[in-house]
């Protein structure tokens, strides 16, 4: 099947509802593998603080897995390194974490972005890693950064627990908490485009399991339609876990994409926010990437086609062991389903 | 330029080899060995640093030694009966990559010290690819040890169960014996569920939790 468009502008154009050659493979979070640190030779931790390394690293995702687009922000916890988090940062087989035991704030009024939060050595690693692969591949593939919504941001410096419990106890400073730790989203997510971003990924934890789409309508969905004001770029919500509750408020906010779990089957999905936000992701992690085989990706893959689902895409960050064959059968299956589309038609 | 190229699929895989630089190690396999359709295997890592094809060989050595693998023409492994058992060859994968590179590798012995009982367990080939296992010493339970470790070993190596008496009895379908390979399971059979619980648990680092799952 010919290409008529580049992995950049079929990306770009997918998120905004443009029509595409084909549909895209896009990684809105990493698609990273121990093989593929070996690969290029930049495993973790060090690619999560090398921009040499990170960028070498994300660029596997288009040279070698055939994606449309690059994401080289693996991990979730750069900024909150940045804001003074205790990091984990755990061996090349394992993700850093935030130690969060030990929260740096207890109270709304602690809450203080750092004058040093840009040129802190974890979220320049990020800032330098785009503008690395904006040089080299800028012009073929869409450069996919991240920043970390308000929600995710106060489980990290408040503690999980803590923030949930202030949230049932106190909505106004929850909201104030919020408003105030969103200037660490905006201002790292403008210095991402400013290097050179071409769309952004922001992840904001108010997953299924522990909150519902209520307390998505009442604390987020205003703050994300801020978000899309002030941070000028396709922006890519991410929440884990069972959604569908919250769809109808994401689809409200005026994001580009919604990055969605494989808990959401993907036609009531794709019915619930029709054509307001597109949907990318998807593809089941623990089980069907990790474990599986590429025969049973490709499955996955076609059930979000034969739905509209407009990107394709692992749901999430991915395994660390995941197999190489199980990630290029997403791309092989996405140009099979319209190779077979168009000899049918 | 891709540089991954279809190697076949990935059964097994080390992720941090201790004795070499922390590279990752994975064992492939392939359904073709020089044009029949019998399965083949390859150990493959990805990096490139200087000795890494080196401990690859040393691997493949190994293997050849502690499962009774062979080696064809391509450096690519099979059993001699040419049949898979995947499972069996991942545990020889696994023990030959645990193996310091200072220490040859060496063919278990039938017979064990089973320390949980005391006992001493042998394995006797009696034909045919049937293995039989027995017990020595004045230790405890013997009984209820011998079918824990035939069954540890069914399980291990993919064979199947022999109805006997005493359910000491297993065989590889293949039908042909292999003394090495229930050797190197031997070792792990009398701990199988904590063997498979270690698995387990190696498999699960790597993935990724939602900042409410983590601590």
């Amino acid at each position: 099947m010919p290409n008529a468009m580049t992995s950049r502008e079929r990306v770009l154009a997918a998120l905004r509802n443009e029509p595409t050659d084909r549909t895209p493979v896009c990684n809105p979070t990493s698609v990273a593998t121990v093989e593929l640190m070996d690969l290029v030779d930049a495993p973790f931790p060090q690619a999560n603080r090398e921009p040499e390394l990170m960028a070498r690293l994300a660029a596997t995702g288009y040279t070698e897995l055939g994606f449309d687009s690059i994401m080289p922000v693996f991990t979730i916890i750069q900024e909150s390194s940045a804001l003074g988090c205790k990091i984990q940062w755990e061996q090349k087989d394992n993700w850093p974490t935030v130690k969060m035991r030990e929260p740096i704030w207890e109270d709304v009024n602690d809450i203080v972005i750092p004058n040093d939060f840009l040129t802190h050595p974890d979220t320049q690693c990020v800032l330098e890693a785009i503008k690395i692969l904006k040089r080299e591949y800028g012009d073929e593939v869409a450069i996919i950064g991240k920043t970390m919504g308000p929600w995710s941001l106060g489980y990290h410096c408040f503690g999980v627990e803590p923030f949930l419990l202030l949230s049932l106890d106190d909505p106004g400073k929850t909201k104030l908490a919020l408003d105030r730790m969103k200037e660490a989203t905006v201002q790292f997510g403008v210095a991402q485009i400013e290097a050179g971003a071409d769309a952004l990924t922001l992840p904001d934890h108010a997953t299924g399991d522990l909150v519902s789409g209520e307390y998505y309508e009442r604390y987020l969905r205003d703050l994300h339609i801020e978000f899309v004001d002030r941070i000028p770029i396709p922006l890519i919500l991410h929440i884990c876990g069972r959604t569908v509750d919250r769809m109808e408020y994401i689809a409200q906010t005026g994001m580009a994409a919604f990055h969605y779990d494989s808990k959401n089957e993907p036609k009531e999905s794709m019915d619930i926010v029709k054509k307001r936000i597109a949907l990318v992701g998807n593809i089941n992690n623990p089980e069907t990437l990790f474990s599986k085989e590429p025969e049973d990706v490709k499955t996955e893959v076609v059930k979000n086609l034969d739905a509209g689902v407009p990107l394709i895409g692992p749901e999430c960050a991915i395994p660390l062991q995941t197999t190489i064959e199980n990630l290029q059968a997403i791309p092989e299956a996405v140009q099979g389903w319209h190779s077979e589309k168009m000899r049918t038609d | 330029m891709r540089r991954v190229v279809d190697i076949g699929r990935r059964i097994e895989l080390v992720p941090m080899d201790p004795h070499f630089n922390d590279i990752s190690i994975g064992l492939y396999r392939q359904n073709t060995n020089h044009g029949h359709n019998t399965p083949v295997f390859l150990v493959h890592t990805y990096s490139r640093i200087s000795g890494a094809a080196e401990r690859i060989e040393a691997v493949v050595e190994a293997m050849q030694v502690l499962g009774g693998l062979l080696k064809n023409g391509d450096g690519l492994l099979h059993f001699p009966c040419t049949s898979l058992h995947e499972a069996a060859c991942r545990r020889v994968f696994l023990e030959a990559c645990k193996l310091a590179p200072d220490t040859p590798a060496e063919p278990r012995p039938l017979n064990i010290l089973d320390k949980k009982s005391k006992l001493t367990i042998t394995v006797d080939s009696t034909g045919e690819g049937i293995y039989r296992v027995t017990a020595e010493g004045e230790g405890r339970g013997p009984a209820r040890r011998i079918s824990a470790i035939a069954g540890g070993l069914a399980k291990l190596g993919e064979m199947e169960t022999v109805e006997t008496d005493n359910r000491d009895t297993v065989a590889f379908a293949c039908g042909a014996s292999h003394d090495a390979l229930v050797g190197l399971l031997l070792t792990r059979a009398p701990n199988v569920r904590i063997v498979l619980r270690e698995e387990e648990m190696g498999a699960g680092r790597g993935v990724l939790s939602a900042p409410s799952q983590q601590t």
